[in-house]
């Protein structure tokens, strides 16, 4: 009891002592930094931007400027030796963020050149302080304080440099600006300089080219007073500036899956059956079968049926193309168009080839959000990873993983698809480590029987209840996937795909016409 | 650009209307213009860009030659090409150089920009050039 009152008394203590200082977050206005950066940018840091050249430090630079400064509070651009001011001015302007109206009244642009060739440190830091002192400005940027710095160290001692490094932070700061040094340096540069020991935030940009592909990352080494997301996250330059893609996707704070999910129809009767009613809602499906089984149509008619119970759905679709998809499903009488022009459904044809995984996953959190998906079909897993460029296939499945858990938990149903080679001695799944990314798994394969090349299904595995354990011939009609025939006890080793007869032979009808295929 | 020029130029005398002003006074604009676009691109950055404005200015009005950028933008050999060329001619290179100044300009940072540079030596001159 007595330590029970210690604590209580403990926690009102610490209920009443003052409030925190709040530190405000300023938006870099680069897409998907600011939730790696745990909110933005903290005020009146004093930052670094540093990396190899050509990984988008000046660009990284701009962008923070034109999405902070005003009239009331600007921005002073200091440029020293690094790119001339005027190819500056003429391949920033190409960024959308580029914002014309704002330079002079908003955005600032100094040339410290001549300060920096003739006179030193202490001129340097006289000429920040007047322009700073004059202008008053929220932001300042040094690019590239690695020409300052190396000036510097021609005619200065390690002990003048760090002094001028305290006093600029001190002063920067003091007059509440955030600032940014630029400059290109390499990692192993970072021991020993005290510009890293007095930066609060430094932010390294890096470039690695991968056999035929280009990879941009981005790493936050440090960051005082928030929480930002560790690790290496993939960024990318566009006419639209840098976007930065979390390796988190910024999925940490999704919502749980609903408590009372309810049964989802994949649009074939008789398959709803052998999963007990259905798929459950925020469920991982993973259909598994070899080329020409049925898994893009089993997909189709997966999202046709929640289309039909207005759920809105995403395909991303990394083999077929849309017209494809859309010939295929025209001739299975179901009408994707019109969701497809009402904005219900998106089809996503991705052939990135040399994007991120966390890039593709984006595009596709990107189109569920816009629709409000409640179904997403991934076909196929196989095509996802080799549309990628070879650099970003090691993180393919964590990415993967995380993406598929994070919809999943929000509700989203998943139906993804995988090809698997057939073996004819035994029934393999995938290639990869699949059951981590699913709930539930079909397989489909193809079986010899009677002369003929035939179709089974199979649900291997259902996380949220019981299955059929039933093998089931299946064909593809007018009518898409059709499951026919209650399982068959007149067949052994079915799943080896040569099945031996143990039953009496029945007559065989002539066959009908060939399964429609979708239309290339 | 030259129609831009000639409206800095015919601004610039408006002000000041002695003879000397009127003769050099592309020359006085370009003056005017050196310490925002040194304050941009520092004065090695200037100095190259009006060296090479001068380059191009040579090819049109050879006199010109006579005329130096000094290490600090200045201009060097005015004074003795007074002496020498009629204040017309002088009057009509200057404008050629500025010009080819302010064209320099465009071509790299484009009309809007270049604009807006100017407007922030004169903020009182309308500069509608289309």
């Amino acid at each position: 009891m007595k330590i029970g009152a210690a604590k209580r008394k403990q926690q009102k203590r610490v209920v009443s002592q003052p409030a925190k200082v709040t530190i405000r977050k300023l938006p870099t206005g680069v897409r998907g930094l600011d939730e790696i950066l745990g909110g933005g940018i903290p005020e009146f840091s004093f930052n670094i931007i540093a990396g190899t050249p050509g990984c988008g430090k000046t660009t990284l630079a701009h962008q923070i400027v034109f999405a902070n400064a005003t009239a009331r509070k600007r921005a002073l651009y200091f440029t020293v030796l690094g790119e001339p001011a005027l190819k500056m001015l003429r391949y920033q302007q190409q960024y959308s963020f580029f914002d014309q109206s704002m330079l002079g009244k908003a955005v600032r642009f100094i040339n410290l050149s001549d300060v920096v060739l003739e006179k030193d440190l202490d001129a340097v830091l006289e000429e920040i302080v007047k322009e700073v002192t004059a202008t008053n400005p929220g932001i300042v940027v040094v690019d590239s304080f690695r020409t300052v710095v190396r000036k510097a160290m021609a005619g200065a001692s390690e002990l003048e440099m760090q002094s001028f490094i305290q006093r600029l932070a001190q002063f920067l700061t003091s007059w509440e600006a955030t600032s940014f040094l630029v400059g290109e340096y390499t990692v192993d540069e970072m021991r020993d300089n005290p510009l890293f020991t007095v930066a609060d935030g430094l932010l390294w940009l890096s470039q690695v080219a991968e056999r035929n592909s280009v990879v941009r990352k981005l790493q936050i080494y440090k960051l005082r007073g928030v929480a930002s997301v560790p690790g290496l996250h993939t960024i990318r330059i566009s006419d639209d500036g840098m976007q930065a893609f979390s390796r988190t996707l910024g999925l940490s704070h999704q919502k749980n899956k609903p408590k009372r999910r309810r049964r989802l129809s994949i649009g074939i009767p008789e398959l709803d059956k052998m999963m007990g009613g259905g798929i459950l809602e925020g469920d991982s499906l993973l259909v598994a079968g070899p080329s020409g089984a049925g898994k893009s149509a089993l997909a189709t008619q997966f999202i046709a049926e929640g289309l039909r119970h207005r759920e809105p759905g995403i395909m991303a679709i990394f083999e077929e193309r849309p017209q494809g998809y859309m010939d295929r499903a025209g001739d299975f009488g179901l009408n994707l168009k019109t969701s497809l022009e009402k904005g219900k459904l998106e089809v996503l044809y991705l052939r990135p080839l040399d994007l991120s995984v966390d890039e593709t996953m984006r595009e596709i959190l990107d189109a569920v959000e816009r629709v409000g998906a409640k179904r997403l079909v991934i076909d196929s897993l196989v095509g996802f990873e080799m549309a990628l460029a070879p650099g970003f296939r090691t993180d393919f499945r964590e990415s993967l993983y995380r993406m598929i858990a994070a919809l999943t938990g929000a509700g989203v149903t998943i139906l993804s698809t995988v090809e698997v080679e057939d073996k004819f001695t035994e029934l393999s799944l995938s290639h990869y480590t699949i059951s981590f990314l699913t709930d539930d798994i079909i397989r489909l394969r193809y079986v010899e029987i009677d002369g003929q090349l035939r179709k089974i299904m199979v649900v291997i595995k259902m996380r949220g209840g019981n299955h059929s354990k039933d093998i089931r011939e299946y064909v593809i009609t007018d009518k898409g996937v059709v499951v026919i025939h209650p399982r068959s006890t007149d067949y052994d080793g079915l799943t080896t795909g040569i099945p031996t007869r143990t039953g009496p032979r029945l007559a065989q009808k002539e066959e009908t016409p060939p399964e429609p295929k979708a239309k290339k | 650009m030259r129609d831009l020029a000639e409206r800095l130029v015919a601004y610039e005398t408006k002000a000041n209307k002695s003879s000397r002003t009127k003769t050099l006074a592309a020359f006085l604009v370009g003056e005017k213009l050196r310490p925002d676009l040194a304050a941009l691109m520092g004065s090695v950055g200037f100095r190259a860009l009006l060296s090479r404005a001068l380059a191009l200015a040579n090819a049109e009005v050879p006199w010109l030659r006579a005329v130096h950028v000094k290490a600090d933008g200045s201009f060097e050999g005015l004074a003795e090409l007074e002496a020498q060329v009629d204040p017309e001619e002088i009057f009509e290179g200057g404008i050629v150089l500025l010009a080819q100044l302010l064209g320099l300009l465009v071509a790299f940072i484009g009309e809007d920009l270049t604009l807006r540079l100017v407007r922030e030596v004169w903020s009182k001159l309308s500069l509608d050039i289309r």
